[in-house]
């Protein structure tokens, strides 16, 4: 008998979803009960035992990459730190003249181990998830050339969360050589980091500072933060099979078919995909937040009501917060703050104005933004359309900008104006469907085409409820869907308007506090799409 | 400090640079706008911004822009 058999190496793998039966019924409150038993000292150790169970019941021996993972950035870390502690006593010796060029040799040193990690890091990732992507197109490209090479294509097993935690590595090595934070010399503190479970699987992508101490310091659980943290689970439950798994098979049907259908038809599909994504996503990461608040702590926030941004650029800032924050900080600020872009910015500035000057090392580094984004979801040119479409679509709205601003002046369109404000909502929200039509077609050409019949045969005349039975999508659905959907509008709203209705709900006398509860888990399990004639769906972002 | 609010209204007019502390995060300066920003820093101030350093709490307020530059001043 295998080892892995005989330790259940993963075959744990229904636990990819926080909302299966053996994460919510079996896995979560075993955890629970033994971390409240425990004493204080043992539990951040329970909680990196099971995070690392967690894993391994899903990923079985690849486990191994994310071991590797931590082992690899403790050890770079302290070098680092290691040459920042030289450089401190050997500057502290010198003169004030050479104090400059010593430094610079030291941070030449730490800059070649940032770099070393980083390439280490993200090499291996490149190699797991691209390599067939390109021995593919080289294939491609060789056919056309007409040279007879065929590269093999390789396949490897990769685990589950890699894209995740590779850049949450690569986050914690960064900050190591900026100074942001000191390198970690305890590395269960680091593991735990890098492996806590509800995170492990779709992120949100933590920095070092915002939750390993937290972490580390965890203490008994409080009646107020498990029930916030139930819940905020329970919230993100109804999202997700309730609307997002309900909205699965119709959305399926449609895109799988390619454009046999009329336009009318297609988008439809492209707007409940892009609220099956949306409620699937966010949804999960409700329950990433809500089962960390159990153990009292406090996850960053990956959504903010993205659907209410009057901007590309701003829904952006408000879907997959965290690595819009990485891109940033790691990509576009470092790229606009290169010397020679530097200079480009005060040349161009001096030539074109203060708008257009910036927006040309602005549009170099949005573009290696966009471009990693695009790639980090998928090795496929649909992808890579799809970086490139809201890149684009993010450059011409900056570029429009000062266009806009007069055009609105002459006009006197006042822009807080609610009816501006709400057909700036609407546009966002078409060209996002738009680009999550091209993300979730089967290929970049299945995806024209797809759009190209949106376009050109945008019609309903076949869309009836027969179409719809065939397409896994009767009336029943679309009314639940529909009422659960408003529910969550309204939340929402109120929580656009700065009304968190968790809070105040807990304001409220425990029999309203405990009775709404009851309906929410009453209504899950009434009208959540589980059972005959459904299939589980996996975490969309998992696969990512 | 007068010299860098006349910068900060040169990149960016029609803001209260004086009393305004949430440059970034009341959006009044764009990413754009702090490109242009630390580009002209740079020159002005014979500084290095290094990207660590483009963080809201650095550029929230005129006051503490001007701290980052004299703390770059004797880093340097």
């Amino acid at each position: 008998m295998q080892l892995s058999s005989l330790l259940l190496a993963g075959q744990g793998k229904s636990l990819t979803s926080l909302f299966s039966l053996l994460y919510l019924i079996l896995f979560l409150p075993f955890c629970l009960v033994v971390y409240s038993i425990l004493p204080k000292k043992l539990k951040k150790y329970f909680l990196l035992l099971s995070s690392f169970g967690f894993f391994w019941l899903i990923s079985g021996e690849l486990v191994i990459y994310l071991v590797l993972s931590i082992f690899s950035i403790h050890y770079f870390g302290i070098w680092i730190d290691r040459i920042g502690t030289q450089m401190k006593s050997a500057i502290a010796e010198l003169p004030k003249e050479e104090r400059k060029a010593a430094k610079q040799g030291y941070i030449k040193k730490q800059r070649l181990v940032v770099t070393l990690a980083v390439v280490i890091h993200i090499g291996l990732l490149l190699v797991l998830k691209y390599s067939p992507f390109f021995t593919t197109n080289v294939n491609m490209l060789f056919e056309k050339l007409g040279i007879s090479v065929k590269l093999a294509i390789p396949t490897y097993l990769m685990p589950i969360g890699i894209s995740f935690f590779t850049l949450q590595a690569v986050s914690y090595i960064v900050d190591v050589y900026r100074g942001v934070i000191k390198a970690d010399d305890n590395i269960f503190r680091l593991a735990l980091f890098m492996s806590f479970f509800p995170q492990i699987i779709e992120g949100p992508i933590c920095r070092y500072s915002q939750t390993a101490e937290q972490l580390w310091n965890v203490g008994p659980i409080k009646y107020e933060n498990l029930t916030l943290g139930i819940q905020r689970i329970l919230y993100g439950m109804m999202k997700k099979i309730i609307i997002a798994d309900r909205l699965n098979l119709f959305v399926q049907n449609i895109f799988d078919k390619n454009a046999e259908y009329e336009g009318g038809l297609i988008a439809i599909g492209a707007v409940c995909y892009t609220i099956q994504l949306y409620m699937d996503f966010s949804g999960a990461m409700d329950a990433v937040v809500g089962t960390a608040q159990i153990f009292g702590v406090k996850m960053p926030e990956n959504f903010e009501r993205p659907f209410f941004s009057r901007t590309i650029s701003e829904f952006w800032k408000r879907w997959h917060i965290s690595l819009g924050a990485f891109f940033k900080d790691y990509i576009f600020y470092p790229v606009t703050s290169a010397k020679k872009m530097k200079k480009l910015t005060s040349n161009a500035r001096k030539k074109i104005g203060n708008h257009y000057g910036p927006l040309i090392a602005g549009s170099i580094a949005l573009f290696c933004v966009w471009f990693c984004n695009g790639l980090w979801h998928g090795s496929a040119w649909s992808f890579i359309f799809f970086g490139m479409y809201h890149f684009v679509l993010i450059l011409i709205g900056n570029m429009l900008e000062p266009i806009v601003q007069t055009v609105n002046k002459k006009l006197h369109i006042d822009p807080q104006w609610f009816v501006y404000r709400l057909m700036q909502i609407l546009r966002t929200t078409v060209l996002v469907i738009i680009g999550e039509l091209f993300f979730r077609a089967r290929g970049l050409k299945a995806g024209m085409s797809l759009f190209g019949k949106m376009v050109s045969d945008f019609s309903f005349t076949t869309v009836n409820t027969d179409l719809l039975k065939e397409l896994n999508a009767d009336i029943y659905d679309l009314a639940i869907v529909g009422i659960t959907l408003v529910i969550v509008f309204v939340i929402s709203l109120l929580n656009e308007k700065g009304i968190c209705v968790r809070e105040a709900l807990s304001k409220k006398n425990i029999a309203l506090r405990w009775g709404l509860l009851y309906l929410l888990v009453l209504y899950i399990i009434v009208f959540g799409a589980y059972g005959l004639g459904y299939q589980a769906v996996d975490p969309m972002y998992a696969k990512f | 400090m007068e010299r860098l609010i006349e910068i900060l209204e040169d990149i960016q007019p029609d803001v209260d640079y004086k009393n305004c502390t949430d440059l970034i995060d009341g959006h009044h300066l764009s990413s754009l706008s702090i490109i242009s920003l630390i580009a002209e820093l740079e020159d002005e101030y014979d500084i290095t911004v290094p990207a660590v350093e483009i963080i809201p709490d650095n550029f929230n307020s005129a006051e503490r822009i001007m701290k980052m530059i004299e703390r770059l001043q004797e880093e340097d």
